[in-house]
């Protein structure tokens, strides 16, 4: 979104774009994973019995069972930014994922990069260091975060401890505007993969029995690229009228507010909406709202937008797909001091 | 040795040494004329080549989280007197979620505790109260069962208790 200029309260709201399962993403990527009971904990059980015989209570204990919680190796990964906008013959863009250990022990996970998938429009190129951790937690690849070189620093996760990941890749010369690309992280244990239920003997930690859990051992999953070169412009301008005719934002003065929109760059930016919620103590002009000099009715109905009051009091206005031929987009509305 | 081994028979204590003799971990009481033995088992579960599905009990010794372990307690009269009011107690470890509906005994009237074994109840009869809300009992609250015989233990019979839990 980095190309994206805005100004003042309005912003652009690009629908999710193409891709509508981007967006369903976000909303289920919190699941919590719990871990269970430590590796090498022991469980002792023994039975009690009590009863009478020939009139004398008696109490008797059972021998004591011995349980040991095994090592039980599972691992998920998670995309934490399951779409980044791009642009062709960008560099180094990154991907961001987090691998959490699901099992019940301390373990060692290997990662790989692939990004020849299955399901889109183009192969992303691995970078020439296409691993790396978010070290510094910002969320975003920086200078200080560490390259990942496989059998050198391979992660070790305790028990439901993650860690953030970044794979890294090229944008091809030759992808245009609305194409997709895959690319897949896949972390993996070291101790061993396999179906649920397969036994490493011993090598859990401590030397107990590790046993593969529901997860396989490995965990992968997928970020998307798309590229989008459009940029867009956003100005926002204010000019305020005051009842003595001057221009003090004073109570009862009236603020006329233009949002001008453009696109400069080639590309089309989908279902472009913009939303601008009033300031506080102030209220809209009734039906003051216009797109490019035409009037737009304050309800919500089938034309180009509204002041939606659902929620915070917003100036709603549609754009559709606009283009760099479609020139700027002018919205015009005015509000009064409370 | 107590007080009461003494006063065991010369039979009781053969059949004591046999058992040792046939099994080194099958460790056996009798101090009290009751023979009392519990075992951990885990579900295995087999397809055979006509796809029939079979679901056995074998030794375990280790679990992973989510799996089940199966407790089974054997009690045997070994005196010449019927044992009366018998009464097996087995605590629910911490780390484990007892399996609703798991617990089974022949001849027995099946009981809960939610406080650490000092009252029981039938789990319909069982409340929990927490933040000044009570609840009904749910699996998850049980700390003990226990096994209530209906009947006298004969010389020479034998009971079974069992229950399943989750390793959590």
């Amino acid at each position: 979104m980095g190309k994206t200029r805005a100004s003042g309260s309005a912003a652009v709201r690009r629908r999710c774009w193409h891709i509508a399962a981007g967006c369903l993403a976000l909303l289920v990527s919190a699941e919590a994973f719990a871990v269970g009971t430590p590796v090498g904990t022991v469980i002792q059980n023994t039975a009690t019995v009590d009863f009478d015989l020939a009139g004398t209570p008696i109490t008797l204990q059972s021998n004591t069972t011995i349980v040991t919680v095994a090592e039980r190796i599972d691992v998920v990964v998670t995309p934490q930014s399951p779409q980044t906008l791009v642009a062709a013959n960008d560099t180094n863009r990154a991907l961001l994922f987090t691998v959490t250990n699901t099992g019940n022990g301390s373990e060692t996970f290997s990662l790989a990069i692939e990004s020849v998938l299955a399901g889109d429009d183009f192969d992303p190129v691995p970078s020439v260091t296409p691993i790396y951790f978010d070290t510094d937690g910002s969320g975003d690849l920086t200078v200080g975060d560490q390259p990942y070189t496989a059998g050198n620093n391979d992660p070790v996760l305790a028990a439901d401890a993650s860690v953030d990941v970044f794979i890294v890749n090229d944008i091809p010369g030759t992808v245009v505007n609305g194409n997709t690309g895959l690319s897949q992280l896949t972390a993996t244990s070291l101790t061993g993969t396999g179906t649920p239920g397969t036994e490493y003997a011993g090598d859990g930690d401590g030397g107990v029995d590790a046993i593969i859990g529901t997860t396989g051992g490995e965990g992968s999953d997928t970020g998307e690229y798309l590229v989008s070169d459009v940029v867009i412009s956003v100005i926002k301008a204010q000019a305020v009228s005051d009842p003595q005719g001057g221009t003090q934002p004073e109570p009862g003065a009236t603020i006329t507010y233009t949002i001008t929109v453009e696109v400069t760059s080639a590309g089309t930016a989908t279902a472009s909406e913009i939303r601008d919620p009033l300031p506080t103590f102030t209220s809209l002009v009734a039906n003051s709202i216009t797109l490019n000099a035409a009037g737009i009715s304050d309800a919500i109905d089938a034309d180009a937008g509204e002041y939606d009051t659902t929620g915070a009091a917003t100036v709603v206005v549609r754009l559709g797909d606009l283009t760099q031929a479609d020139g700027v987009q002018t919205i015009i509305f005015e509000v009064t001091i409370d | 040795m107590s007080d009461e081994r003494k006063g065991t028979t010369m039979r009781t204590l053969l059949s004591v040494i046999l058992l040792a003799a046939l099994s080194a971990s099958a460790y056996a009481q009798d101090e009290g004329h009751l023979n009392v033995r519990t075992v951990v088992q885990k579900e295995q579960v087999t397809v055979n080549e006509t796809g029939e599905v079979k679901t056995e009990l074998v030794a375990g010794d280790t679990f992973v989280p989510g799996e089940k372990v199966v407790y089974t307690i054997t009690f045997r009269n070994i005196s010449e007197e019927p044992a009366e009011n018998v009464v097996i107690t087995n605590p629910i470890s911490g780390e484990l979620m007892y399996v609703d509906g798991s617990a089974f005994g022949p001849g027995t009237d099946i009981q809960f505790s939610v406080d650490g074994g000092q009252t029981f109840a039938n789990s319909n009869e069982l409340t929990v109260t927490e933040g000044g809300v009570t609840r009904p009992a749910g699996a998850g609250d049980f700390t003990h069962i226990r096994w209530v015989m209906q009947q006298d233990l004969a010389a020479g019979a034998q009971g079974v208790a069992r229950f399943s839990a989750i390793l959590e």
